[in-house]
């Protein structure tokens, strides 16, 4: 009996935790968008700038290098199918080209965002939280939101679209490489961009965006939470890149879903 | 109560299922200082978090400097914090920043000031805790000592009504913490503002704060003179002041165990 009561306790104080997670996350975001109208004369001078070149600048390289990659590895896979089937290529890159710029694009650097910069966001602030300087923060009289969720939440929505651009068109290029090297597919075949509409490209922005806006929303969250001392820390990276990867990832279905549903299934 | 700087009336604090403050009552007069000395962990940092509003009670009242500090919003607790210092038990000094620019943080954020006073009131405060010549270091560069200093020039920099010390002498040396005891009655005298202190050195704090008050198993069990805090009638808190092994606080640790 003492054992099913102490199960039950633990399913409901585990139930009121979520709860309470989800509350608090749906806070972080809103004071996160309220804090983009109020006056930013509290932020410090420059971090704008700053956060722009952490999460953009410094992420270039690895987004280019794990999109450049997944292209190759994708067109390569995508190829040899086709080879054992008809032999025709000629669909690869434009039906290539349409899945990344609606899809894989964004959502392959938002998730390779969400690990790289997540972690790095939550690190920063968990180990502000645990070091007390949030509470600092607050005594004169500065919303921790406003002052380090803020320039990493505008920062974050900029360059993931920058991001996105830059991997999706890695990806191709890669792909197309491959595509000629090892299965002869010509260039001028594989490089069309006529079956690209306008809504494809609406597509990838608001992907880019809604991702470069969880992000840092999540692992601010995460880092706000951050309790104790390193522990504490360790634990808020740990699920700011679960948190932020799944958000990527239900996002990407939803956006998928309504996409499918208001062009009627014609993506 | 309309002369408590600080007043905080049937609190009640938990974490989990640890009660630390059990119903405590605690007023701090406006332009006095206080003293709060209890055993590790009694829930002293956590009153001066609860006076600052940087934790909620889970009941009671807590008014500070005029303002019901309860169930408010951050945005709310903004203009009252500003009124008040905070030097922090591990000194909370923001390690993006340099020593200059944590100390001119508070009056940065206040508003009100130009850059130039703002730059020369900084220069005098970090002169006085003797962190001269280090205006421009990282606080990673400090030693713990002249964190500690940084920590209460920040805190003092605004003339703040009410400022709130938690350790701040803890890790320094004998001559070092009389010179920082110096320094903030100074300073006390100077603002006339209202000082609760919190410290473990029992001796040193006696020499600057009016009284001392101790915190017991979430109840304040004593309040009185600091000058005969060592004969408090209290045994618990004669024991306490005067580091003996043997005595009622043991007694009570091995019941509790």
């Amino acid at each position: 009996m003492k054992f099913l009561r102490t199960r039950i306790e633990r399913l409901g104080s585990g139930v009121l935790e979520t709860g309470r997670a989800a509350v608090e996350l749906w806070m972080v975001y809103v004071g996160t968008v309220a804090g983009l109208f109020r006056r930013g004369k509290n932020r410090p001078r420059g971090e704008l700038a700053r956060q722009m070149h952490a999460i953009g600048n410094k992420s270039l390289v690895f987004i280019i290098v794990t999109l450049g990659f997944i292209g190759m590895v994708m067109t390569y896979e995508a190829c040899m199918q086709l080879s054992r089937i008809t032999g025709d290529y000629s669909q690869v890159g434009s039906q290539f080209l349409r899945l990344i710029i609606s899809d894989f694009g964004p959502t392959l650097a938002g998730l390779m965002l969400a690990t790289r910069v997540g972690a790095g966001i939550a690190a920063e602030i968990g180990s502000m939280k645990v070091t007390e300087q949030i509470d600092a923060l607050r005594m004169s009289g500065v919303l921790p939101i406003d002052y380090l969720i803020v320039p990493r939440f505008i920062a974050s929505l900029v360059m993931t679209l920058m991001l996105s651009v830059i991997g999706a068109t890695v990806m191709y290029t890669a792909g197309g490489l491959t595509a000629q090297y090892s299965f002869g597919v010509n260039p001028n075949l594989y490089f069309d961009i006529s079956q690209i509409r306008p809504r494809h490209v609406i597509l990838m922005v608001i992907k880019a965006l809604s991702y470069g806006a969880a992000i840092p929303v999540v692992a601010g969250f995460c880092g706000l939470r951050a309790r104790g001392s390193s522990e504490g820390v360790g634990w808020a990276t740990t699920a700011a890149v679960i948190g932020g990867s799944f958000a990527v990832i239900i996002l990407d279905f939803l956006i998928s879903a309504a996409a499918l549903f208001l062009t009627g299934g014609d993506l | 109560m309309s002369d408590a700087a600080i007043h905080i009336h049937g609190v009640h604090k938990s974490y989990g299922r640890r009660e630390v403050l059990a119903g405590i009552s605690l007023d701090v007069p406006a332009g006095s200082r206080l003293g709060l000395i209890g055993p590790a962990a009694s829930g002293k940092s956590v009153i001066a978090k609860l006076a600052c509003g940087l934790e909620q009670p889970d009941k009671g009242e807590i008014i500070v400097l005029g303002e019901d500090m309860v169930g408010k919003r951050e945005v709310q607790l903004g203009p009252v914090r500003r009124r008040i210092g905070m030097l922090f038990q591990n000194y909370a000094l923001f390690d993006f920043l340099t020593v200059e620019r944590n100390v001119a943080f508070p009056l940065e954020q206040r508003g009100g000031m130009a850059a130039d006073e703002i730059k020369a009131k900084v220069t005098e405060r970090i002169k006085s805790v003797g962190l001269a010549g280090s205006e421009q270091k990282l606080t990673a560069e400090l030693s713990g000592g002249m964190k500690k200093r940084v920590g209460i020039a920040r805190a003092t920099v605004a003339d703040a009504e009410l400022v709130i010390y938690d350790e701040p002498t803890a890790g320094l040396d004998p001559v070092t913490t009389q010179k920082i005891y110096d320094l903030l009655t100074a300073d006390q005298v100077r603002t006339k503002a209202t000082v609760l202190a919190i410290s473990s050195d029992v001796v040193a704090l006696a020499q600057f704060v009016d009284e001392i008050a101790f915190l017991y198993q979430g109840h304040i069990i004593y309040r009185g003179p600091a000058a005969t805090i060592a004969d408090a009638p209290d045994p618990l808190v004669r024991q306490f002041v005067r580091g003996e092994l043997e005595g009622p606080l043991e007694d009570v640790r091995k019941a509790q165990t």
